[in-house]
C-alpha cells in the first residue's frame, strides 16, 4: 500500500486547489449539519418534554391541548382511578390559550402559548426551575415566562404585563427554565385567574396524570376510553409530543437535508474536478509507482484515500463552523398549537458523526472515477510521456 | 483570432474538466433558483394578496372570537364597501384522504362578494342560499375528497364534537392564481344554530372587509379597532396578508435561513469555478509566457482567463436555467400549486428571477477568475517560459 503520507503531502502541494475544494465541501457539511442540529433541537424541545409515567388526557377528537376541553366534574373522576399516583403529582387540569404578542424588534407579531395551571402544576414538572425573578404568588395574576422566549416579546419580560382580557393584566414576575423542553417557550400562570379571564371557569383544556408506574398506562387508558360517556382520550405524554415533534421538524429537517444533498452534488463534482486534475498532473508519478511494483488496487485506494482526506478536511472545517450555530436561536412554528417555539441548534455526537460520514461519502463518490482512471494508467506510457 | 475564439478553443483542451465544471454550475444555479423560488412563492401571496381587504380579529388571540354584532359596526364605517365573516372549523376528513383541510362557516349572502377571487356560478350560489347545510368546495379539495355537486359529505372537527353532514351544492374556481383552491365553506347560520356550537353562540372568528381606497387601509384599520376599543373584546385589524401570516409568523426565520442557503450555494459555485480556472491557468503558465513574448499585454492574458471563465459560467448558467424550467416550472411547481395551494398558490421561477440568477452566474464567472487572472498577468515572461509543466 502507498503510504498516506504521500497523499497528504500531495494535497499540501496544491494549496489553492485543496482549499477551494475543501471549502466547498465545508459549506455543504455546514448546511447539512445545521439541518440535523435543528432537528436535534426540536427533538430536545418536544421529544424530551414527555415523561414515561405521565399521560395526557384530551377530549376525544382533539389532537392538541389547544382545541381540547374537559369539564371540571370529569376531571374529578380521573383522580379517583387506582392507577394514578396521588402522592407523586396525581392529576392536574390545565387551560392553554395562544396569545398574540408583538416581537420586541418590531418585525411583527407571533403567537405565544399561555398555560394556566393549578398550584401543584409547577411541582408536577420537576425539571422546571425559576432562574430569575421569583415564583408567582399562588392564585394571583402573576406569571412566569419561559427562558426561550424571555425578552423576545413586548410585555413578556419580568416587570412587564399583558392583557388576556381588558383591564385584567397578567404580571410577569420571573423567568423559568425546563431542561430545554418546549415549556420554555410558554408563559405559565394560575389556572383560575387565566380561565376566568377567558370566561371558561367550568372546564380545563387538558389534563395530565402521573401514574404509579409506566406499565399502568394500558389499564388506565382502557378504563377511561371504554367509558364513551366521558368522551376522552388518553395518550402517553411522550407520544403526544413525539407527534408534534415529527410534524414540526419533518418539514424543516427534510427541506434542509434536501438542500444539503443538492449542494453535495455540486461539491462532489468539485472534488471530481480536483482529483481528475491531480491524476492528470501526476500521471508520471503514477507510472513510476506502478513500475516500482505497486498494484492497480494500491493506486486506486491511494487516490480514493486522498479524495476522502480532502473531503474530511472540508467536513472537519464545516463541523467546526457549525458548532457556532449552537449560539443561534431559531423560532419555529408548532403546527399543532400555531404558536412559536424557540429552538436552539443542538450539537450531538450523532450530528457530528453523520456530518463526517456525509463528507466521506462525498469524497468517495467524487474521487471514484478519477481514482479508477489513475489505476488504469499504463506505467510504460506514463513514464514515456 | 480574437478573445472569444481563443477562449472557446481553450475550453476544449480539457473537455472532461470543462464538462464537469459546466454541470456543477448548472446544478448550483438550479439549486439557487429553486431556493429563491421558495422564498418568492412565499412572498408571492403577499404581492398578489388583495390590497383592498382587511381582516379584523380578536386582539388577544387568534383562537378567541368576537361577537357577531361587530359586523354591523364594521359595515357602518365610511370607506368600507363590503364586509363578511367566518369561523374556523378545524375540519378533519374521517376517511383520512387528506391530513387536514381548511373549512369555514361563513355568511352565504356576502362571502363570495368579498372574496371575489373565488368564482361560483349564480345558479350554485342560489342553490346554496336555499340549502341550510349546503357547502361549497374549492375544485382541488373536491377532487381530493372525491365529491361532486349533489354529493353528501361528512366531516369531523377537532373543536366541535361529532359528525357534521353537508350537501355539496357548488364548486368554486379561482380567478386569480393565488386563490386558495383547497378550502371549503358552509353556512354560518346552520353552524350557529347547532347545539354543539352553543358554547360560542353568535360568536364569529374574524371579519373580512373590502375597502374602497386601498391607500386608506392603515387609517381604516385604526378606525375599526377604535370602534371596539371600549368594548370587552378588542380587535386587531390587519391587511389580509398580515392576518394570514399571523398564523405562520415564525416562518420568517425559515425564509431567512433559505436566503442564507442561497448565498452559500453561490459561494460554493464560485469556489468550484475558481478552482477549475486556477487549474487550467497553472497548466498553461508556459503558454501565457509565449503570448506575452509575442506581444500580448498583461491585460490581454487576464482578459483571456476571465473571458474563458465567464464563458463556462454562461454555458453552465443556461443549462441551469433549462433545468429550472423543466424541473420547477414544468414539474414540481404545478404539482405543488395543486396540492399545497394554501401555502404555495404560485410556485414558479419567474423570468425576472431567472434573468437575475443568470446575471449573478456571469458575475461569479468574473469573480472566480480574478485571482488566477491577476496572478497570470503579473508573471514575468522569463519566469513563465521557464515553467515546463
Amino acid at each position: 500500500m502507498i503510504p498516506v503520507h504521500y497523499n497528504i503531502r500531495s494535497l499540501m502541494v496544491r494549496k489553492v486547489t485543496t482549499l477551494a475544494t475543501a471549502g466547498g465541501i465545508a459549506l455543504v457539511v455546514f448546511v447539512f449539519a445545521a439541518a440535523q442540529m435543528l432537528g436535534a433541537g426540536i427533538e430536545r424541545a418536544l421529544g424530551s418534554a414527555g415523561r414515561p409515567d405521565t399521560v395526557i388526557i384530551l377530549r376525544n377528537g382533539s389532537d392538541a391541548e389547544l382545541s381540547s376541553g374537559i369539564n371540571n366534574d370529569l376531571l374529578n373522576l380521573l383522580t379517583t382511578r387506582p392507577e394514578v399516583a396521588v402522592d407523586k403529582g396525581g392529576v392536574i387540569g390545565e387551560v392553554v390559550v395562544v396569545v398574540t404578542a408583538e416581537l420586541r424588534d418590531g418585525s411583527g407579531v407571533s403567537n405565544v402559548l399561555v398555560r394556566g395551571m393549578p398550584e401543584r402544576g409547577f411541582a408536577f414538572r420537576p425539571e422546571a426551575k425559576v432562574i430569575s425573578g421569583r415564583a408567582p404568588v399562588a392564585g394571583s395574576n402573576e406569571v412566569l415566562v419561559g427562558k426561550a422566549i424571555a425578552g423576545r416579546f413586548r410585555g413578556l419580560a419580568t416587570g412587564e404585563s399583558f392583557d388576556l382580557r381588558r383591564n385584567r393584566p397578567l404580571k410577569v414576575v420571573g423567568v423559568f427554565e425546563a431542561a430545554g423542553t418546549s415549556y420554555e417557550s410558554e408563559v405559565w400562570g394560575d389556572l383560575d385567574v387565566i380561565r376566568t379571564s377567558l370566561g371558561r371557569s367550568a372546564a380545563v383544556s387538558s389534563a395530565r396524570a402521573r401514574l404509579t408506574s409506566p406499565g399502568q398506562f394500558e389499564a388506565f387508558r382502557a378504563s377511561i376510553e371504554s367509558d364513551k360517556q366521558l368522551g376522552m382520550k388518553v395518550m402517553r405524554e411522550a407520544d403526544y409530543y413525539r407527534k408534534q415533534s415529527a410534524q414540526t421538524s419533518g418539514f424543516l429537517v427534510g427541506m434542509g437535508t434536501a438542500i444539503a444533498i443538492l449542494f453535495a452534488l455540486a461539491a462532489m463534482i468539485g472534488a471530481a474536478i480536483t482529483m481528475n486534475g491531480a491524476v492528470a498532473n501526476r500521471s508520471r508519478e503514477i507510472g513510476t509507482l506502478r513500475a516500482l511494483g505497486f498494484t492497480r488496487r494500491a493506486i486506486l485506494s491511494s487516490f480514493l484515500l486522498e479524495a476522502i482526506a480532502l473531503a474530511l478536511l472540508g467536513g472537519a472545517v464545516g463541523v467546526a463552523l457549525v458548532m457556532l450555530m449552537s449560539l443561534v436561536k431559531f423560532p419555529v412554528l408548532n403546527f399543532q398549537t400555531f404558536s412559536e417555539i424557540v429552538i436552539s441548534f443542538r450539537a450531538t455526537p450523532g450530528v457530528v458523526i453523520s456530518a463526517l460520514v456525509f463528507s466521506v461519502v462525498m469524497g468517495l463518490i467524487g474521487g471514484l472515477i478519477p481514482a479508477i482512471r489513475a489505476s488504469r494508467i499504463s506505467p510504460v506510457e506514463a513514464m514515456r510521456a | 483570432m480574437n478573445l472569444a475564439t481563443y477562449s472557446r478553443r481553450n475550453l476544449l483542451r480539457q473537455p472532461g474538466r470543462t464538462i464537469l465544471t459546466v454541470v456543477a454550475i448548472a446544478i448550483t444555479l438550479f439549486v439557487f433558483c429553486a431556493i429563491l423560488t421558495v422564498v418568492n412563492a412565499w412572498n408571492a401571496g403577499a404581492n398578489e394578496a388583495a390590497k383592498d381587504r382587511l381582516a379584523t380579529r380578536h386582539k388577544v388571540s387568534i383562537t378567541m372570537q368576537v361577537p357577531k354584532r361587530y359586523i354591523d359596526d364594521v359595515r357602518s364605517v365610511k370607506g368600507i364597501s363590503k364586509a363578511s365573516w367566518a369561523v374556523w372549523f378545524g375540519s378533519k376528513d374521517p376517511k383520512q384522504r387528506t391530513e387536514f383541510f381548511a373549512a369555514f362557516a361563513v355568511d352565504q349572502d356576502s362571502w363570495f362578494e368579498v372574496m371575489d377571487e373565488m368564482q361560483v356560478s349564480p345558479a350554485q350560489l342560489e342553490e346554496w342560499k336555499q340549502t341550510p347545510n349546503g357547502a361549497i368546495l374549492g375544485d382541488v379539495l373536491a377532487r381530493t375528497l372525491e365529491v361532486g355537486v349533489g354529493d353528501r359529505l361528512v366531516i369531523t372537527s377537532d373543536i366541535y364534537p361529532g359528525d357534521w353532514e353537508f350537501k355539496v351544492v357548488g364548486i368554486y374556481t379561482p380567478l386569480r392564481k393565488t386563490a386558495d383552491r383547497n378550502s371549503m365553506v358552509f353556512r354560518w347560520d346552520y353552524f350557529n344554530n347547532d347545539a354543539r356550537t352553543s358554547f360560542a353562540h353568535d360568536q364569529i372568528g374574524w371579519i373580512v372587509s373590502r375597502i374602497e381606497d386601498p391607500t386608506q387601509s392603515a387609517a381604516l384599520s385604526r378606525q375599526i379597532d377604535k370602534l371596539f376599543d371600549e368594548r370587552d373584546d378588542q380587535t386587531m385589524t390587519q391587511s389580509e396578508r398580515q392576518f394570514q401570516l399571523s398564523f405562520l409568523g415564525a416562518f420568517s426565520a425559515v425564509l431567512k435561513a433559505f436566503s442564507l442557503a442561497a448565498a452559500v450555494i453561490l459561494i460554493i459555485m464560485t469556489l468550484i469555478l475558481a478552482n477549475s480556472v486556477a487549474m487550467s491557468v497553472r497548466e498553461r503558465t508556459h503558454e501565457y509566457g509565449v503570448l506575452r513574448a509575442v506581444g500580448f499585454r498583461p491585460r490581454h492574458v487576464g482578459g483571456f482567463i476571465i473571458g474563458e471563465s465567464v464563458l463556462i459560467a454562461g454555458i453552465g448558467g443556461l443549462l441551469g436555467l433549462l433545468l429550472t424550467t423543466l424541473i420547477i416550472n414544468m414539474g414540481i411547481g404545478p404539482a405543488l400549486e395543486e396540492n399545497m395551494a394554501g401555502m404555495f398558490p404560485y410556485f414558479r421561477a419567474p423570468t425576472g428571477l431567472m434573468l437575475t440568477a443568470f446575471g449573478v452566474t456571469l458575475l461569479v464567472g468574473v469573480v472566480a477568475a480574478l485571482v488566477p487572472a491577476w496572478g497570470a498577468s503579473r508573471l514575468q515572461v522569463t519566469d513563465a517560459l521557464r515553467r515546463l509543466d
